[in-house]
């Protein structure tokens, strides 16, 4: 097929698309921490109870939470992906190997990795699986050699999304305001090419319906300045909702641009499939470099070695403890000797955190009240 | 300098032979005859002795190859169509073979169906594949979905997955008196395509869709004016009616005019294959169906 080509910023060059570029206003994003990642669920739960709690939903999580390196939702989707894409390659920053438009057959718009309905059938199979099995007398080091993480995963609302150029008859579009990608429900017929065509396997098929679905990016919270269900719901505070920028746009007072572009801490998912995705993960410390590299690219190595130094900087570390600390979308930060501060879009304070918080250790013995005292932190 | 020349000459000759072959694709590649019988066309069945006397006509399909992504190759490679009218009524009998029954929506399960394409107006001839801009075809689609949905009920995610359990839909939640019942538009909330409205998510009288279209990509569904049909699969074989009045009110309806040949294509999808919109098999051009 005769493809466009556009900029994207995560692979460092142009790529193939179906249409060409088009980017929005303002770009949906979310920043994951997944070293602080538990796999609660309680943003599957309330993603799920928010929006997909009707009739012919009932298999779907537009926010699931998967154990990785074995498990995920559906089934296979990344590992399904990754072979069929086959080895490909780096240079430093630049991508130079297919993406997923490039490695296209002759007579298809994008390279396929088709779930079936038994790997939709379990959303959190492999909950919990180790890398390799535990030996007697192991003990933990970091990375730990049988190590597994929680990938808490959405919709990334792409710049060039899959769902969006493989529809047959222009059902889904990208909205200028935001970002967020959304398919008319009044328009969609039901064919399935976004469910086929989204490497991420975000584009569900409702059965009671006949038609697709998808992540909403919970599209009426945005429009109200506050983030997502997921985000806010979140009892990790491992989540950040806001909007990312482009690299030449970027502002070092944006939380999200801090992250991902001046630290380069935060990270996009797959980038290599081409999509410039906008979820980013802040990598797991206690994983192999090797495995985080294939899933998020060539920063995952000095991603972590940042991650490991936030106890000696203090606008990294004041800027994560804004994490989950209110629902009001953050466009611009700050950190002072003790405290981080959030701020809407027209400047005005919306929250205000001590950057460590502070502790009381009091007496052992309380003679005013007569009792023993232990000081659990 | 001679040679750029003689390349530039046979590059024109290459391309005006490569034109005039296009141009010759757009020719009628069939003839069949709806024949005038004295028989209720509104009402004939499937298997009515009336088909007996109908002589067959045996068309090739071939992948559909204009429109992205277009399929490597198709379940059904050849259908036969037989036709009469009765001065009021037309009506099609299609029949093909497919050894898969594919009649249910699970995830990644998809509905067989063919398609009758006609044109809103034979002059100019619209495009033979989907129609084009400001000159529309009108299109008959028949899915094994609603078929079985007419004869069982409107299926459901319970009928696709019977095993399926849930502890509770927040909607269905009730306590009498208190005002947690819900109205039916309430309930429907919860389901986004009746929501919005969308026809593919109810339950329809019928087991053919009417719809519009413009060119690859612009399909609308539109109202049914006394469309009917019937199918049914048997021995490996679909058979499929498609019956309608020769003329209609809609002006976005095609019109059968006696002593009139009519342009018509076809589309046969094979479910098994999970072959869905382009994803089809395709008359080669449009045929052409002679209406005595």
């Amino acid at each position: 097929m005769q493809m466009r080509k556009v900029y994207n910023w995560q692979l460092g060059r142009k790529a193939a698309y179906v249409y060409p570029l088009g980017r929005p206003k303002k770009q949906w994003a979310i920043i994951f921490d997944l070293n602080k990642c538990i796999s609660c669920q309680t943003c599957s739960l309330a993603c799920k109870t928010t929006w997909t709690s009707g009739r012919g939903q009932e298999y779907m999580f537009w926010n699931n939470v998967a154990t990785k390196p074995y498990g995920g939702y559906p089934q296979g989707w990344d590992m399904g992906m990754l072979s069929k894409l086959g080895l490909q390659e780096w240079d430093g920053n630049k991508y130079i190997g297919k993406t997923l438009f490039e490695a296209a057959a002759k007579n298809e718009k994008i390279l396929q990795h088709v779930a079936d309905d038994k790997d939709w059938s379990h959303p959190n199979l492999g909950e919990d699986e180790v890398a390799a099995a535990i030996e007697r007398g192991d003990w933990i080091r970091i990375p730990h050699r049988a190590w597994m993480f929680y990938l808490p995963r959405t919709c990334g609302h792409c710049t060039y999304p899959a769902c969006l150029g493989a529809c047959p008859r222009k059902a889904i579009y990208k909205r200028e305001e935001d970002g967020i990608v959304l398919i008319d429900q009044s328009r969609c017929r039901g064919y399935r090419e976004c469910v086929r065509s989204c490497p991420y396997k975000k584009s569900m098929f409702n059965v009671e319906t006949r038609i697709s679905e998808k992540c909403i990016g919970c599209y009426p919270k945005i429009e109200q300045g506050e983030m997502t269900q997921c985000t806010t719901n979140c009892i990790g505070k491992i989540r950040l909702n806001g909007f990312v920028s482009t690299p030449d746009n970027a502002r070092k007072d944006n939380p999200i641009d801090y992250l991902i572009h001046e630290r380069k801490l935060a990270l996009s998912l797959y980038p290599q499939f081409g999509l410039e995705t906008n979820i980013y993960y802040i990598p797991p410390v206690h994983a192999p470099v090797a495995y985080l590299e294939q899933m998020f690219g060539p920063g995952a190595g000095a991603a972590v070695q940042t991650y490991r130094s936030i106890r000696d900087d203090q606008t990294l570390k004041g800027l994560m403890v804004l994490f989950g600390s209110m629902e009001k979308v953050l466009h611009g930060f700050k950190v002072d000797n003790s405290f981080a501060y959030g701020y809407d879009e027209k400047g005005n304070e919306v929250v205000k955190v001590p950057v460590t918080e502070p502790m009381y250790i009091r007496d052992f013995y309380d003679k005013k009240l007569n009792v023993y005292r232990h000081n659990t932190p | 300098m001679v040679l750029k020349k003689i390349i530039c000459v046979w590059m024109f000759l290459f391309l005006a032979t490569g034109v005039a072959s296009a141009e010759g694709k757009k020719k009628i590649f069939a003839e069949f005859v709806s024949y005038h019988k004295s028989v209720d066309a509104a009402k004939v069945g499937l298997n009515d002795d009336i088909w007996k006397s109908i002589p067959s006509s045996r068309l090739p399909l071939q992948r559909q190859f204009l429109v992205f992504p277009k399929p490597m190759d198709v379940g059904v490679k050849e259908m036969s169509v037989q036709s009469f009218n009765d001065g009021k009524y037309i009506t099609f009998r299609l029949s093909w073979k497919d050894s898969t029954q594919n009649t249910g929506p699970k995830l990644m399960d998809f509905s067989d169906g063919a398609a009758l394409q006609f044109p809103v107006n034979k002059k100019p001839l619209p495009e033979y594949f989907m129609g084009e801009e400001k000159r529309p075809v009108h299109i008959l689609h028949w899915k094994a979905w609603r078929s079985r949905d007419k004869q069982e009920g409107f299926q459901t995610v319970k009928s696709a997955y019977p095993n399926m359990t849930v502890d509770m839909y927040n909607f269905d939640y009730k306590v009498k008196g208190v005002g947690t019942e819900k109205t039916q538009a309430e309930k429907d909330i919860f389901t986004p395509g009746k929501a919005a409205g969308n026809p593919l998510s109810f339950d329809h009288k019928e087991i053919i869709e009417e719809l519009n279209s413009e060119g690859a990509g612009t399909l609308k569904s539109k109202n049914i004016e006394n469309t009917s049909g019937d199918a049914e699969w048997k021995d490996g074989q679909w058979t499929v009616i498609f019956r309608r009045p020769l003329t209609v009110s809609d002006p976005l309806s095609a019109r059968f005019v006696a002593g009139e040949k009519m342009p018509v294509a076809f589309s046969v999808w094979e479910g098994e294959r999970r072959e869905s919109a382009g994803r089809k098999a395709v008359s080669p051009a449009w045929a052409e169906v002679k209406v005595e």
